[in-house]
């Protein structure tokens, strides 16, 4: 009874010390993470300056194009992110430092859930710089503090949903190669979705596709504090999407961890 | 029929802690491992000795539980290394070929995770990590990052995180390839002393003929992932006859000690003013032999003893040689 | 060089093999030249869908679908997309070492670099036909017809000249590949920052200005003014000029980086 406590510290130790190891390493290098910044900020420069006039299209939702393009870029931001840490086991796929990780004692699950939480904290780099940056350029937050809050839920939790799904093909192709792939398919599942209009803006395959996209409710949920007042309506569906891919991507993620190491 | 009872008689007194039986891996076609039964005692330096692709990560990676043999059954500190890889884990350090560490974080930072992840409460995985720097000379360096580290320090911070549990058995996969010399005999010098002081039971694979005989007291010699030969080193070298005796002296007295030294061994050819023999019972006898050439009134001038070596046992037994085709990657 | 003829002929003749080489290299890794079609389409796709409503946006020009508004946009990513390759290409070959012993033979040096431009301008060209195929299939319409899509296709080829001689001087420079794909989300970041995808019109403020002086910006209006308004030949002669200048000036600036690294060496 007492052991199976014990092993229960030891798992959860065993989590947090993969997740600070991540964080250690963007200390070490930071240049590692300089792209995650980066992009999402220049997405929402180009997205913003090229679209500015969007706003004056009756029904948009918003009279500033920062409150609606900001959520997206940093949604968009946190899904590179969560890859990004995905890299960090690509690493030590290549290096033979996975090897280490394996030779530990106890379930390998407190593994998979450690490069997971760094995913998590990883996301919170661009989601704030994001935030940050649009501020300065005359965003407003009319939904206030819980507004924010939803937006960093959004994202970290998105991070995690694209850092499992990062690991399932990892743990198949065991390449670094494959998180190029897995960029394409994240930027994809994002364009085709409520980024730059809302729904009642589109027409044909795009209006079912954003429909059925389970992003455009995660979308939803981190934008909404930026439209207006936080409302559970929204809240619930963007919650529902984000534990119910976790729950699938960590599913497969947990499969595949097994079948490489035995 | 000697060797067997031998080989019975250890078994009795002495623990086996590494033991395999019919351990076999296929990666589709290519048979890497071809059905090995091994028995390591405890307190062992056991040496896995082939060339480059002959099974040896393989079959290690089996005994360390990093992959599921495809057939047959291993047994690691008495755990099965399938159905109880975790116990056998708790029990076994393991340094991987090519020092698997992380290039970003420091040796500080790696020791702690290491100890972490093996469940060694803080403050004495502080202090053994310490002593384990001290050990491994590293001390200086653990706040650097290990990208910085030369191939030696490397192998020598890899060695002491495999040992942050105090595991029973180590395993040591090609620990020096790759080394320059001097790092090298450190290393060496530092296996020893944990298996004398320690008693940790060691298990090394190498390619390395001299690194085979310096440090293991057994060893198997494995080729296309088949075992082709085992044995003590000493043992196996006399297997392949005795070794040859070279000496020079003055050419009158060649008679003399031509009829001397028949009694030590058959006549092997040698050059004008040199008499050579293959010398019955090796290195031991050649003392008695030069008491009984200076009986007989003979000058040894020169002596040489050529004994067969690991690589003439590894040509008898493969038809090819060990040495010269070791290529040193990168 | 250009003094006597037979150089020359010979110069165009190792130009048109080395040409060819990079085509084989090319094509060998189509799935590399897949994303560069893909994206633009993804991208087509989504925006016709979903931007009809900007249509009707005061300023937003005079157009029958956004579809036929985005076709130009489209075919200058597609090809945006690879127009590296002809430097990050160069780059490894001076990485690997192959590019020394392409110097120390006895071809001339200029084909060197050009073969690798022609052959990025002939994958070009193959794109953009690609491209305005399927737009046509899905509705799309040229207004100056097949004169229009000659002028766009070559257009095409001449803005992947212009790019991919920045690379290669850049990859002569740096003599790194990474540093030459780096400058990959920057020319993404400069079609953006242009009418590639939305008319300048209506943008505002400092982003306009710089979209407004952005070359693909001038190179996107007169093509987009050949499919949704009809043909011009000032429109023809400016969508052929202006990547033209200025691929002038990026390959005489490699020509000139490559003769610099010669004579230092």
């Amino acid at each position: 009874m007492s052991s199976g406590l014990s092993e229960m510290k030891h798992s959860r130790q065993v989590a947090a010390a993969i997740c600070m190891r991540g964080m250690r390493r963007i200390k070490a290098r930071p240049v590692l993470i300089v792209p995650t910044i980066v992009m999402p900020v220049v997405l929402v420069i180009s997205f913003t300056g090229a679209f500015s006039s969007l706003t004056r299209i009756e029904g948009y939702g918003t009279s500033n194009i920062y409150n609606w393009m900001a959520p997206y870029g940093a949604l968009q931001g946190a899904v590179f992110a969560g890859i990004g840490a995905v890299g960090s086991s690509a690493d030590d796929l290549e290096q033979g430092f996975f090897d280490r990780l394996l030779l530990t004692p106890g379930s390998r699950f407190p593994l998979l859930m450690g490069t997971v939480g760094y995913s998590a904290f990883r996301a919170l780099i661009p989601t704030t710089a994001v935030f940050f940056f649009s501020l300065a350029l005359g965003m407003t937050v009319p939904g206030g503090i819980i507004g924010v809050l939803s937006l960093y839920i959004a994202t970290s939790f998105l991070a995690v949903v694209f850092c499992l799904i990062g690991l399932v093909i990892l743990y198949k192709m065991k390449t670094q190669r494959s998180l190029m792939l897995m960029q394409v398919i994240a930027f994809g599942a994002l364009f085709i979705s409520v980024g730059q209009v809302p729904q009642s803006f589109m027409d044909g395959w795009l209006k079912i596709a954003a429909r059925y996209n389970p992003i455009t409710n995660v979308l939803e949920l981190s934008r909404q504090g930026f439209l207006g007042d936080v409302a559970w309506s929204t809240t619930w569906p963007g919650l529902v999407a984000l534990a119910s891919m976790s729950f699938v991507a960590g599913g497969l993620a947990w499969r595949g961890l097994k079948k490489l190491a035995p | 029929m000697p060797s067997r009872v031998q080989a019975l008689i250890r078994k009795i007194d002495m623990k086996s802690v590494v033991e395999a039986n019919g351990l076999r891996r296929t990666f589709g076609d290519l048979v890497a491992v071809d059905g090995i039964d091994l028995s390591v005692s405890e307190g062992e330096v056991f040496g896995f000795l082939g060339p480059n692709g002959a099974g040896k990560s393989t079959a290690v990676r089996m005994l360390t539980t990093l992959l599921r043999p495809t057939d047959g059954q291993a047994f690691v500190g008495g755990y099965n290394v399938v159905s109880q890889a975790s116990e056998v884990r708790k029990v076994i350090g393991v340094a991987l070929q090519d020092a698997a560490i992380d290039p970003l974080m420091t040796g500080h930072e790696l020791l702690k995770l290491q100890a972490v992840l093996h469940g060694i409460p803080r403050q004495s995985a502080r202090d053994r990590g310490e002593e384990l720097l001290e050990r491994v000379g590293l001390s200086a360096a653990a706040d650097r990052r290990v990208g910085t580290y030369s191939g030696g320090m490397r192998r020598r911070l890899d060695l002491a995180l495999s040992l942050i549990h105090e595991p029973k058995i180590l395993f040591l996969d090609e620990p020096t390839t790759g080394l320059d010399p001097t790092s090298r005999t450190a290393l060496w010098e530092e296996v020893r002393r944990l298996n004398t002081e320690f008693g940790t039971t060691v298990f090394l694979t190498t390619q390395y003929l001299e690194e085979a005989d310096e440090l293991a007291g057994r060893i198997a010699i494995i080729d296309y992932g088949k075992i082709v030969r085992e044995g003590s080193p000493a043992d196996l070298k006399a297997s392949i006859g005795a070794p040859t005796l070279r000496i020079d002296i003055d050419p009158q007295n060649l008679d003399k000690a031509q009829s001397v030294l028949s009694e030590f061994g058959i006549d092997r050819p040698a050059r004008d003013g040199r008499v050579a023999i293959g010398l019955d019972g090796g290195v031991a006898k050649v003392a008695e032999v030069v008491n009984a050439l200076e009986k007989q009134g003979v000058e040894v001038l020169h002596l040489e003893l050529d004994a067969p070596s690991l690589d003439d046992v590894f040509a008898e037994a493969t038809g090819r040689r060990l040495e010269g085709a070791e290529t040193p990657d990168e | 060089m250009n003094k006597n003829s037979p150089n020359l002929r010979l110069a165009g003749v190792q130009t048109l093999e080395l040409t060819q080489r990079a085509l084989q290299n090319e094509f060998r890794q189509w799935v590399v030249i897949l994303p560069g079609l893909i994206f633009p389409l993804m991208m087509a796709a989504v925006y016709s869908s979903q931007f009809g409503r900007t249509l009707g946006l005061p300023g937003f020009p005079e157009v029958r679908s956004f579809l036929d508004f985005i076709l130009p946009g489209s075919i200058v990513q597609a090809v945006s997309f690879g127009a590296t390759s002809a430097g990050t290409a160069l780059a490894l070959d001076i990485e690997d070492g192959f590019f020394d012993r392409l110097m120390a033979s006895p071809v001339s040096r200029v084909p060197i670099l050009l073969g690798r431009l022609g052959g990025a301008a002939v994958i070009a060209a193959g794109k953009a036909i690609i491209l305005i195929l399927i737009f046509l299939a899905f509705g799309a319409q040229i207004k100056a017809g097949i004169g229009g899509a000659l002028i766009i296709i070559l257009t095409a080829s001449l803005l992947v000249l212009a790019i991919g001689g920045l690379a290669q001087s850049m990859a002569i420079r740096t003599g790194s590949q990474e540093a030459v794909g780096a400058t990959f989300p920057l020319i993404f970041v400069t079609i953006f920052m242009s009418s590639a995808f939305f008319p300048t019109s209506l943008m505002e403020g400092w982003f306009r200005a710089l979209a407004e002086n952005n070359p693909i910006t001038w190179t996107v209006d007169p093509i987009r003014r050949l499919v949704i308004q009809g043909w011009s030949t000032t429109d023809a002669l400016q969508a052929l000029g202006v990547p033209l200048l200025i691929s002038v000036v990026t390959v005489s600036l490699a020509i000139r980086s490559l003769q610099k690294m010669l004579r230092s060496s």
